[in-house]
C-alpha cells in the first residue's frame, strides 16, 4: 500500500541496520488511505453539482388587453381526466386525448399534430389555454413545454370558467366515466 | 521476462501519486459540498425540455405539494427576518407572546430553508417577501401531481402582486426529438 520513503531510503532486507541508522523507513499509510478513499467516495456520491432546471414564465399584466380576430383564436381546454378540447373561434371543439397512453411523459400525437397543423396555417394564431381546476399541473407544463419546443410564443392562459365546462360537456357527456390519468 | 513472471510475491508498487490525487478530490470535495437541506415535503417535479437554470441567489420558492398544501423559502437570512418581522411578529405579540419567546421563534425562522404557508396566508407572505427583497426571483415548484387550481391560485397571486416573471421548476426530460 501507499508507503511513505525517506530520500535517501534503501531497499529492504537490511533490517538489522535500518533500526541504527533511521534511514529508509516506511510508515504503513493503509489505513489512512482507507479511510480517506471512504471519505472520497461519500462526498462524491453526495455532491449535487446541478441545479434544478427551470421554465421561465412571462404572464401580461393584469389590466392589458389585446383585441384579436375571434378567426385568430384557438380555444384549448383541458378537461380534469386528461382530455383536450380545442376549437377555432367560437368554433364546436373537438376532443382528443393529452396523452397515448395513462403514464407517458409527452403529449399524444394528436395533439402535436394539431398544433403544427393549426399554427402553420395560421400564423395569426393565439392560443388560449383554459385548463379546469381539477385538471393536474402537469398537463401545463407539458403544454408549455410543447410550445416552447415548437416556438409557439402566441398563447395565453385563461379561467376555465363554467361555460368552459359546458362547452365541453356535451362532448364529454359520453366519456365521463374514463379514469382520470394518474 | 520468465523470471519476472515467477517473482511476484510481496512486491510493491508504490501509491503515493495516486494518493496525491484522493486526496486532493477528496479536499475539493469537501469544500465545495453544500448540503441540501432537508425538505419538509417530496415534491415529485414535472419534466420539461426547459435546460435554464435556477437563478443562484434571491429567490423566494413557492413550493405545492401533490396534496396542494404551499411552502415557502427564502434564499437569504435578511429577507427572513424581514418577512418575519412584518408578518409573523405582529401576530405573536397579539397572541400575548413574550419579547423573549418572540426572539427565540425569530432565531427558529432564520434558519427555516422552508416553511408551511397556508392558502389564505400566502398573500401576506408573497407581499411581505417582496417588501423585504425587491429584486427577488419567484419560483414556483409544484409536484406534477398537484391539482391545476393550487398552482394557479399562485400563478394568480404572482400575477395580482404584478410578478410577470417567474420561473417554474422541472427536471430534464431526457427524451430526444
Amino acid at each position: 500500500m501507499g508507503m511513505v520513503d525517506s530520500p535517501n531510503g534503501r531497499d529492504s532486507g537490511r533490517k538489522a541496520k535500518r533500526r541504527r541508522k533511521r534511514l529508509g523507513f516506511h510508515i504503513d499509510m493503509t489505513p489512512m488511505v482507507d479511510v480517506a478513499f471512504l471519505l472520497l467516495t461519500f462526498f462524491m456520491l453526495t455532491t449535487t453539482f446541478s441545479r434544478a432546471n427551470t421554465m421561465e414564465i412571462n404572464i401580461p399584466p393584469e389590466n392589458s388587453e389585446v383585441k384579436i380576430a375571434e378567426t385568430n383564436v384557438m380555444t384549448f381546454r383541458i378537461a380534469r381526466d386528461g382530455y383536450a378540447f380545442w376549437s377555432i373561434g367560437e368554433g364546436t371543439p373537438r376532443k382528443m386525448r393529452l396523452y397515448d397512453e395513462s403514464d407517458a411523459m409527452t403529449l399524444s400525437s394528436e395533439v402535436r399534430q394539431v398544433l403544427v397543423q393549426q399554427t402553420k396555417a395560421n400564423s395569426k394564431l393565439v392560443i388560449v389555454v383554459k385548463i379546469s381546476d381539477q385538471a393536474k399541473y402537469k398537463y401545463l407544463v407539458d403544454l408549455i413545454d410543447e410550445f416552447n419546443m415548437m416556438n409557439i410564443d402566441r398563447f395565453s392562459l385563461d379561467d376555465f370558467t363554467d361555460a368552459d365546462a359546458k362547452a365541453i360537456g356535451i362532448l364529454a357527456s359520453g366519456i365521463t366515466e374514463v379514469p382520470d390519468l394518474n | 521476462m520468465s523470471k519476472v513472471k515467477s517473482k511476484r510475491i510481496g512486491f510493491r508498487i508504490d501509491m503515493t501519486p495516486m494518493v496525491d490525487v484522493a486526496f486532493l478530490l477528496l479536499t475539493f470535495f469537501m469544500l465545495t459540498t453544500k448540503f441540501r437541506p432537508p425538505e419538509p415535503v417530496q415534491i415529485d417535479l414535472p419534466s420539461s425540455h426547459a435546460e435554464q437554470k435556477v437563478p443562484e441567489s434571491d429567490i423566494l420558492t413557492v413550493s405545492v405539494s401533490g396534496d396542494n398544501r404551499y411552502f415557502m423559502g427564502v434564499s437569504s437570512q435578511l429577507s427572513r427576518t424581514r418577512i418575519f418581522e412584518r408578518v409573523v411578529q405582529p401576530r405573536l405579540e397579539a397572541a400575548g407572546m413574550s419579547g423573549i419567546a418572540v426572539t427565540d421563534s425569530l432565531q427558529g425562522f432564520k434558519l427555516a430553508e422552508v416553511f408551511p404557508v397556508r392558502k389564505n396566508e400566502l398573500p401576506h407572505f408573497v407581499t411581505a417577501a417582496r417588501f423585504a427583497n425587491q429584486r427577488l426571483r419567484p419560483v414556483v415548484k409544484a409536484d406534477a401531481n398537484a391539482d391545476f387550481e393550487a398552482v394557479n391560485h399562485v400563478l394568480k397571486l404572482f400575477k395580482e402582486s404584478n410578478i410577470l416573471t417567474f420561473n417554474l421548476v422541472t427536471v430534464l426530460e431526457k427524451e430526444v426529438r
